[in-house]
């Protein structure tokens, strides 16, 4: 290479980073950044409070914000039709959410003591790719038909675990792929039984994951429609309850409207605070 | 110097007492690599025992398979406080361990974690803050009960590692290179406040590490490990003034080390050919060869001298011509390399006004010559 060549080569090696920098922090694309996450806020937002403000509305399907009236919210409370699904879901809700803690502890920790957790990690995680309607009939196939089993709460139940699992054990992955195991060596050495090094050390190590895989496994199973929809059997849960009604033109419409609402103002600060507290709050201690 | 033992002997009553440590052919392997090779151990009750070797010499294994953490493939006797714990699972042995990394638990306060073997231990909380707050003034921390693991610096988590070891009062404490990661200033501090917590308690320690001067500093015993066997044990003057191989002594700092060929042996002194010289010294290998078998010839740099004039031939010393090479200027000393008929030489030189500018001859003791297995 001549003595020319190296000069050129070595100037513009110089430059591309500069010129790179540059580029990443042009207030052109630090506007651009900021106006696509306005966008996308306002994107989620808009509906869900556009949704709020019309189930105060006369006719809500109307699509006008007037007159405002508290009429659906007086019908929705007088009718009692929705409430049996609604305490059928967080029953299933709640008990999803422990089978998820419980079984997302155990395999979250079993595959991070794991030589080569390569393969077994893809089974575990496969069912997040399988598409929701997909697994419905192919669970409704294989209980319904092949097994001939009378179908109910518990495949309801056994569907939205299988949806939910997969999120929760990587939930307990991301903590539990940090944790030293040198220090269940250390407890142990001064003197802790194996169920104490459990209790002592790994679990509150590892609790934020676990917590965090329960609220998952709640709100994956509260919201859980297609799956649920193939393997009910005659039972209805609060989205199978919403959608049916949704989705036939009927009167009952506008109470939709009023329960998503309440749904939603009960949801978001309680999860809002759960978060807060989880990875704020302990995260500080 | 080179030849007293008599600074390092054990004391009187270590040996006398029945063993509180005693491993008899221990066994491992892991994957199919020999960690540990028929190895024999015994430790007497308020000994500091130092296990010497370096990396994959198997000492943490060793040291693992006296806390329990690790179960020997095989073993022949393995007590403490005589007391057969072969079958006896970690958690239930009388040995606590300072862990290399301290693996002190993070969601714990500095308190509980010194606490926590009392804890399991079901001592009620006051007794065991108590107890806490004294270990913790032992290695001088009192006032960082209340704090958070993590905003403590790495000595002084150590030293929490080392209180934490030391509240269970255990019949052994295991160090697991406890002064690897600190910095020179902090490791030479904590060296002397090791020594004094081992005489103040009177406790069995058992040391390892891979630093020769932290072996002799303060054990009272040293073994030398080398790929899963026992090169040598001794007190460490001997270790230091006669290792058995040519690996001991390179391990120990013995700058200079030669092959060379037995010519005779007898009464303790070796005579050996390396190339066309003849070099005479003390025999401090095992059991002597027959003349004519490949044999190792140590001294250190500090004992070799050098000079412009030819040294008078008193018999006492082993003496060769040289050429003066580099020299480094190490501040309190300096080291010279000079060229001789064996290959290259490192001198020591403390007193470098005084010593010869250009030396053309190198001689030594015999004395401070040292002959073992090669």
């Amino acid at each position: 290479m001549s003595a020319t060549a190296m000069e050129t080569y070595s100037r513009r090696a110089v430059a591309a980073p500069s010129a790179r920098r540059r580029l990443s922090t042009s207030p052109r694309w630090t506007t651009l950044a900021k106006g696509a996450g306005v966008f996308a806020i306002v994107m989620i937002y808009i509906p869900l409070v556009w949704l709020a403000v019309m189930s105060f509305t006369a006719n809500p399907l109307a699509g006008i914000p007037y007159p405002l009236t508290f009429q659906n919210y007086a019908t929705l409370f007088a009718d009692a039709r929705w409430r049996p699904p609604l305490y059928t879901s967080l029953l299933m809700s709640a008990g999803v959410a422990v089978v998820c803690m419980a079984l997302s502890t155990l395999v979250g920790r079993a595959l991070t003591r794991m030589a080569r957790p390569g393969a077994s990690l893809l089974l575990v995680l496969m069912p997040l790719f399988v598409p929701g309607l997909t697994m419905g009939a192919a669970l409704f196939i294989f209980l319904r038909t092949m097994l001939n089993l009378t179908l109910g709460m518990w495949s309801i139940f056994l569907a939205q675990l299988v949806w939910a699992l997969p999120f929760c054990i990587l939930l307990v992955l991301v903590v539990a792929s940090r944790f030293d195991l040198r220090l269940l060596d250390a407890a142990e050495d001064l003197g802790a039984s194996p169920w104490r090094r459990f209790w002592d050390i790994e679990m509150p190590i590892l609790r934020p994951g676990i917590l965090g895989a329960g609220i998952f496994g709640f709100l994956l199973s509260f919201n859980e429609l297609p799956r649920s929809l193939f393997v009910r059997g005659i039972e209805t849960t609060m989205p199978i309850y919403n959608w049916a009604m949704a989705a036939s033109q009927q009167s009952q419409v506008p109470i939709i409207f009023s329960l998503t609402t309440i749904l939603l103002a009960v949801t978001l600060p309680v999860m809002g605070a759960f978060f807060w507290v989880l990875f704020v709050k302990l995260d500080k201690n | 110097m080179s030849s007293s033992t008599t600074f390092a002997d054990a004391p009187a009553a270590a040996r006398s007492a029945p063993p509180i440590l005693e491993i008899v052919n221990a066994v491992h392997a892991y994957d199919g690599v020999v960690a540990l090779d028929n190895v024999s151990v015994s430790a007497a009750p308020g000994e500091f025992l130092t296990i010497l070797g370096e990396s994959g010499s198997g000492k943490t294994t060793l040291l693992r398979l006296i806390s329990g953490l690790e179960k020997p493939y095989r073993v022949g006797t393995l007590k403490l406080e005589g007391v057969d714990v072969r079958e006896v699972p970690a958690f239930q042995r009388n040995c606590t361990t300072v862990f290399q990394n301290y693996a002190l638990f993070p969601h714990m306060t500095v308190g509980a974690n010194v606490e926590y073997g009392l804890k399991v231990r079901g001592v009620p909380p006051k007794d065991r803050e108590a107890r806490a707050r004294e270990a913790l003034r032992l290695v001088q921390l009192q006032e960082m009960y209340d704090r958070k693991v993590h905003q403590l610096s790495g000595g002084q988590r150590q030293r929490v590692a080392l209180a934490r070891a030391l509240v269970p009062r255990p019949a052994i404490l295991l160090l697991d290179e406890p002064l690897g990661a600190l910095d020179e200033k902090l490791r030479v501090d904590m060296q002397v406040e090791l020594m004094q917590l081992h005489k103040q308690l009177g406790m069995t320690f058992i040391y390892i590490t891979h630093s020769q001067e932290e072996a002799l500093t303060m054990s009272d015993r040293i073994i030398l490990m080398r790929k899963g066997k026992i090169e040598q044990a001794g007190p460490p003057a001997e270790i230091f003034d006669s290792p058995i191989s040519s690996f001991a002594a390179k391990f120990m700092g013995v700058d200079n080390c030669f092959e060379g060929e037995l010519v005779a042996v007898s009464d303790g002194w070796a005579s050996v050919a390396v190339g066309e010289r003849r070099i005479d010294g003390r025999w401090t290998g095992k059991s002597a060869p027959q003349p004519g078998a490949k044999v190792a010839v140590g001294m250190r740099a500090e004992w070799l001298q050098l000079s412009d004039a030819p040294p008078d031939a008193s018999g006492e010393h082993n003496v060769l011509d040289c050429v003066a090479e580099a020299s480094i200027y190490k501040g309190k000393y300096l080291d010279r390399t000079v060229k001789t008929a064996l290959g290259p030489l490192k001198a020591r030189i403390w007193d470098a006004a005084s010593s010869a500018r250009h030396p053309s001859f190198v001689r030594w003791k015999k004395g401070d010559c040292i002959v073992m297995n090669a």
